[in-house]
C-alpha cells in the first residue's frame, strides 16, 4: 500500500505543474490589473504604471511564471498586491480561522446525520422516517445564503443570543477569554451549517441501512440471536459507512475550501472570501497561490478517501 | 399514494418557507420627495452621564462587504475601509481645516505659505507626541516625502506633482539621499520644517491638496523597516502608534478594532473609555442597527450607506440621521478623441461619432434624472447639475441648471443638426445619412441601477436613437476600466462611471489636457485656459477662484462634454445617546475628542 501511495504522490506533481501554469494563464488573461480598482483622482497613473513594473507585471507570462517558481522553491509566495503583505502570512490567517469554522461544522454535521440516517432507516416508512426524509428534503432545497440571513436575523439581531459579525470580539482578552469567543463566534454559522448540511449523509446512510437490513449477514447474525442493537452497531453501521468514507477524504481536505456565504453574512474572514476578493482585485499572487493549495488540497483529498475506504472496507486495496 | 402525500407535504413546506422570504422583503415601490435636509452636527440635548461615559464604549460599524487590509499608514493604504478601521488615531492628520476644507492654525502642526520665497513652513505644536509618548518632529513630517516618493514604496498616493519640491525628483531618482528642499531651522528633532517648492499654488492652501502632504509618518520607530517592507511590517499592522486622540488597543485583522484614550493627545482629551469598530456587511447593516448593535457608522467622506438603507431607517427609533454632502458623484462622460501617449496629451478629434455637441446635449436633455432619483433615491440623492460636488460649498454653482427632461428640446437639437429619421427608420442616421449605433458603457451592479440604465436606454430610444449597452449588458468593473484606460478605444461612445475626489476641488487630475483620467479627451482651449486658472496667482484671491470655478462648472455644462448624473449624502444615524457627533470636516480634527455618552445603553 505504500508504494501505492508513493506513487500516488508522484503522479501529482506533474498534475500540479500543468495546474500552475494553467492558473497562471488565465489569471493574467483577464481584464485588468491589481491596479485597476484604485482608480482615484488621487493616483497618478504613472506611480501606477511604476508600481506595475516594480512588480514585474509588463515582463512576458513565462519570465513571470519562472520567476514565481523559483520564489516558490524559495517557499516565497510572493506578495499580495491588495494586502501589502506576504502571501504565505495571509493566507495562514485566513485557513486558521476557516478551520476553527469548518471543522466545528463538520464534526457538527457528521454528529446530527449519522444518528439520523440510522435512525430514519430503522424506521423505515414510518412516522419518524418520514419526519427526517423532509426535513433533510426542506434543508436541501432551501438555498443556504437564506437560512444564513434568516439565522442571523432571528438569533443574532432580534433574539441577541449571537454575535452578528468577525470570529473574535475585540475586546476579549488573550488566553482562554479569546478562545471561549472564538467558539462563541463559530457557534450560530456553525450549527446552521451543520443542520442545513446533513441531506447527503442521511441519505446515503439511510438507504445503504435499508439494503444491509434485508442482506444474508444480517438475517444469519439474527438467526443467531444477536440482540438487534449489536446487529445495528457491529454490523449494518459498519458496512453502511463505505459510501460516507468515499468521500470524507473529500470533506477533510475541503475544509479549507471556505463557506462564501457564512463569511460574507457574518463578516467572518476566511478564505472564500478571500478568494473572490482576489479574482476581483486581480491580485494574481493570491489566486495563483489559493488555486494551488486547493489544487494540491482535492488531490490529497482523492488519495485520503481511498485510503479511508480501505480501513474501513479491509476487501478494498488499492492498488 | 403514501409517495404523493408526502411530496404534497414537501411542496407545502417549501411554499411557506417562499412566503416566510417574501415577508423579510419589503417590495413596495413608494417614493419619498424631493432630497432631505441633512444637518452635518447632530445637538444633543441630554447632559453628558460621566460615568457612562468613562466606562462606557462606543461601537461603531464599519460597512464593507469584505474584511479592511490593516494598513494603518495613510501613505501606504489604498483605500477606504482601511482609513474607517483606524480614523479614531486620526491618521496622523497634520492640519486642522475650516468646512471648505482650507486649512487653519490649531491642528497638530500649523502652515504658513510664503509665496515670495515659494516656501511652506510647517510648524508642529510644542506638545505634539506620538501615542508612545515621544515627540512627533519635524524629520516625522519630512519621512512622509521619503515613504511616498521612494523608489521601492508600495504606495499608490506619489503623484509627479509632489516633484514640485526642490530635490524630491533626484531623490526619487535615487541620486540623492536626502530631499534637499526640506531643511530644518531647529533640528530634526525640532518641530518645524521648510518645504522649498520650485512653484507655488493656491492649492496648497487646502487640505488633500496634491502639493503638500497631509500626515506624518513615526520616523523613529519605524527607520530600522525598509520602505519596501513597511506595509508588511508590526509597526504598521500589530502596534502602530497615532497622534490622534485614542490609540489602538488591538486590531483583529481583517474585521475589527479597538480604541482606548490616548493620554498624550496634545489636545482635548478623548472621553469614551473604549471604542470599537466592527465590520458589518452591506446586507447586514440596516438589522444591525434595527437592533441596536450600534452607536452609527464610522463617519467618511464617501457615504457608507445609500437610498434603500436610507428607507429602512429613516424612521428608526432612539437614532437620528445626520448627513453631509459626499466628495463622490456619478457623470456620464463621451468618447471625444484619444491621448497621445508620445506627448502625454488628450487630443480631441473632430470626426468622433459624440462630437457634435447638439447631439451630447440632446442625449442629456432626454434623460429624467430628477425623477429616477426621487425613486431610488429615496431622498438621500441628487441630480447632479455640475461636475463639482455641492460639500465644496463655496465653488459648487448651486445656480447651475444642468440637463432637465426636456424630449422636445432633444428633438429640436437632433433635428437642426441633421440627425434625421431616414427611409422610414425607426431610428435616426448621423447628418450623412449613415446608420448610427451608440454604446453606452456602464458598470455592472445592485438591480436598482441596472433599473436606471434600462430607463436611460429607453429615454434615448424615446428621442430616435439607437443606444445600446457595449458588449450588449453592463460591463464587470475591470473591464470597464480596462477599456477606457486604453488611449484609443471605439467600444463605448458614453458611459456612465463615479469619480470620488480629494478634499481639494481642483479637477485637473481629471479633466485636464494632459491628465490620463480625462477618459473622454475632451479638451478645448478655454476649458484649459480656466482649469489651468484655478491654480495661478489671480486664484491666490479666494473670490477670484470660487467665480473661475463657477465659470468653469457651466463652460462644461454648456459643451456636455462631461455631464453630472447624481450627488449623494454621506448620510448615517446615531443613536441618542451619543453627544457631540459633528460630521463637518470643521471639525475632522477634533471629532473623536468631542464625542461623549449620556447613558450607558443605547436608546
Amino acid at each position: 500500500m505504500w508504494k501505492t501511495i508513493l506513487r500516488r504522490i508522484l503522479i501529482m506533481i506533474p498534475e500540479i505543474i500543468i495546474l500552475s501554469i494553467l492558473v497562471f494563464l488565465l489569471a493574467k488573461a483577464m481584464p485588468g490589473d491589481p491596479f485597476t480598482g484604485s482608480i482615484n483622482p488621487k493616483a497618478d497613473p504613472a506611480q501606477i504604471h511604476h508600481l506595475m513594473k516594480i512588480n514585474g507585471l509588463y515582463d512576458p507570462w513565462y519570465q513571470q511564471y519562472w520567476n514565481w517558481v523559483v520564489h516558490l522553491f524559495h517557499g516565497n509566495l510572493g506578495n499580495s498586491y491588495q494586502y501589502q503583505e506576504p502571501v504565505t502570512r495571509l493566507i495562514s490567517g485566513r485557513a486558521v480561522n476557516t478551520l476553527w469554522l469548518a471543522l466545528f461544522t463538520t464534526v457538527l454535521t457528521y454528529c446530527f446525520a449519522l444518528p439520523m440516517g440510522m435512525y430514519a432507516a430503522k424506521h423505515e416508512g414510518k412516522l419518524p422516517d418520514s419526519i427526517i426524509r423532509i426535513y433533510t428534503y426542506v434543508t436541501y432545497c432551501i438555498p443556504f445564503f437564506v437560512i444564513l440571513v434568516i439565522g442571523i436575523w432571528i438569533f443574532g439581531y432580534v433574539l441577541g443570543w449571537f454575535p452578528t459579525t468577525g470570529s473574535v470580539s475585540s475586546t476579549a482578552n488573550p488566553g482562554f477569554p479569546t478562545i471561549a469567543s472564538r467558539l462563541y463566534h463559530i457557534l450560530l454559522p456553525g450549527i446552521l451549517g451543520a443542520l442545513f448540511g446533513t441531506v447527503n449523509i442521511v441519505q446515503y446512510l439511510r438507504s445503504e441501512v435499508i439494503d444491509a437490513k434485508g442482506s444474508d449477514y444480517v438475517r444469519t447474525a439474527r438467526s443467531k440471536g444477536v440482540p438487534e442493537k449489536d446487529i445495528y452497531r457491529h454490523h449494518i453501521f459498519r458496512n453502511s459507512l463505505l459510501p460516507i468514507a468515499a468521500f470524507a477524504g473529500y470533506s477533510i481536505t475541503g475544509l479549507l475550501n471556505g463557506s462564501l456565504f457564512t463569511e460574507t453574512v457574518f463578516s467572518y474572514p476566511g478564505m472564500g472570501l478571500l478568494f473572490i476578493n482576489s479574482i476581483s482585485y486581480r491580485d494574481y499572487t493570491v489566486i495563483t497561490a489559493l488555486v494551488l493549495i486547493y489544487g494540491i488540497l482535492n488531490l490529497l483529498g482523492t488519495l485520503l478517501s481511498d485510503i479511508i475506504l480501505s480501513i474501513v472496507d479491509p476487501r478494498i486495496r488499492i492498488q | 399514494m403514501v409517495k404523493t402525500k408526502h411530496k404534497l407535504i414537501v411542496a407545502a413546506v417549501t411554499f411557506l418557507a417562499a412566503l416566510t422570504l417574501a415577508g423579510c422583503s419589503n417590495n413596495s415601490s413608494s417614493s419619498s420627495n424631493s432630497a432631505v435636509k441633512f444637518s452635518t452636527n447632530y445637538k444633543n440635548s441630554d447632559a453628558t452621564d460621566k460615568s457612562a461615559t468613562k466606562n462606557g464604549t462606543l461601537k461603531l460599524a464599519l460597512v464593507n462587504n469584505s474584511p479592511f487590509q490593516g494598513i494603518t499608514d495613510p501613505i501606504l493604504g489604498s483605500n477606504a475601509s482601511d482609513a474607517m478601521a483606524f480614523a479614531p488615531g486620526n491618521l496622523n492628520n497634520l492640519f486642522k481645516y475650516d468646512k471648505n476644507y482650507k486649512i487653519v492654525d490649531g491642528g497638530l502642526a500649523n502652515q504658513k505659505l510664503d509665496r515670495k520665497a515659494k516656501t511652506a513652513t510647517i510648524t508642529l505644536r510644542s506638545n505634539a507626541k506620538w501615542s508612545n509618548g515621544s515627540d512627533v518632529t519635524a524629520k516625522d513630517i519630512e519621512y512622509s516625502y521619503e515613504v511616498l516618493a521612494n523608489k521601492k514604496s508600495t504606495t499608490q498616493q506619489y503623484s509627479s506633482d509632489f516633484e514640485n519640491i526642490v530635490g524630491l525628483k533626484e531623490y526619487r531618482d535615487g541620486t540623492a539621499n536626502t530631499i534637499s528642499g526640506i531643511t530644518f531651522p531647529k533640528g530634526e528633532n525640532g518641530k518645524v520644517a521648510v518645504i522649498q517648492f520650485k512653484k507655488m499654488a493656491p492649492s496648497m492652501k487646502f487640505s488633500g491638496n496634491s502639493f503638500i502632504w497631509g500626515s506624518v509618518e513615526p520616523y523613529e520607530y519605524i527607520k530600522d523597516v525598509p520602505i519596501a517592507k513597511l506595509a508588511a511590517s508590526d509597526q504598521i499592522r500589530k502596534n502602530p502608534i497615532f497622534t490622534g486622540p485614542y490609540k489602538l488597543d488591538k486590531v483583529v485583522e481583517g474585521e475589527s478594532t479597538s480604541w482606548s484614550p490616548n493620554k498624550y493627545y496634545y489636545g482635548k482629551k478623548a472621553q469614551i473609555g473604549h471604542i470599537t469598530i466592527n465590520v458589518v456587511s452591506m446586507n447586514n447593516i440596516d438589522k444591525a442597527l434595527q437592533s441596536k448593535k450600534y452607536d452609527s457608522v464610522v463617519p467618511f467622506a464617501a457615504a457608507s450607506l445609500g437610498g434603500t438603507d436610507y428607507k429602512n431607517l429613516k424612521n428608526l427609533k432612539g437614532y437620528t440621521n445626520i448627513g453631509k454632502p459626499s466628495l463622490s458623484y456619478s457623470y456620464f462622460a463621451f468618447n471625444l478623441g484619444h491621448y497621445d501617449t508620445k506627448t502625454g496629451k488628450n487630443v480631441s478629434d473632430s470626426n468622433k461619432k459624440m462630437a457634435n455637441k447638439s447631439l451630447r446635449q440632446a442625449m442629456m436633455y432626454a434623460l429624467n434624472i430628477d425623477q429616477v432619483t426621487k425613486k431610488f433615491g429615496n431622498g438621500v440623492k441628487q441630480r447632479a447639475n455640475t461636475i463639482l460636488p455641492p460639500i465644496f460649498d463655496k465653488y459648487y454653482d448651486k445656480s447651475a441648471k444642468g440637463y432637465t427632461l426636456n424630449i422636445k428640446k432633444a428633438n429640436k437639437l437632433l433635428d437642426d443638426a441633421g440627425y434625421k429619421k431616414r427611409n422610414g427608420s425607426k431610428w435616426r442616421s448621423d447628418p450623412k445619412g449613415k446608420p448610427l449605433t451608440i454604446h453606452f458603457g456602464a458598470m455592472s451592479s445592485s438591480s436598482s441601477t441596472e433599473a436606471v440604465y434600462q430607463d436611460y436606454l429607453q429615454q434615448w430610444h424615446k428621442i430616435g436613437l439607437n443606444v445600446k449597452f457595449t458588449n450588449g449588458k453592463p460591463m464587470e468593473m475591470n473591464s470597464f476600466y480596462d477599456t477606457l484606460q486604453k488611449p484609443t478605444q471605439n467600444k463605448m461612445d458614453l458611459w456612465l462611471g463615479v469619480w470620488s475626489m480629494s478634499s481639494e476641488p481642483t479637477e485637473s487630475q481629471l479633466y485636464g489636457d494632459t491628465a490620463p483620467f480625462n477618459y473622454g479627451h475632451f479638451v478645448t482651449k478655454k476649458n484649459t485656459e480656466l482649469i489651468n486658472k484655478m491654480n495661478d496667482s489671480t486664484s491666490w484671491n479666494d473670490t477670484t477662484r470660487a467665480k473661475t470655478f463657477k465659470e468653469w462648472q457651466n463652460y462644461m455644462n454648456s459643451q456636455a462634454g462631461v455631464v453630472g448624473e447624481q450627488f449623494s449624502y454621506a448620510w448615517q444615524p446615531v443613536n441618542n445617546r451619543v453627544k457631540g457627533f459633528n460630521i463637518s470636516p470643521a471639525n475632522d480634527d477634533s471629532f473623536y475628542s468631542n464625542l461623549t455618552l449620556t447613558s450607558s445603553k443605547m436608546k
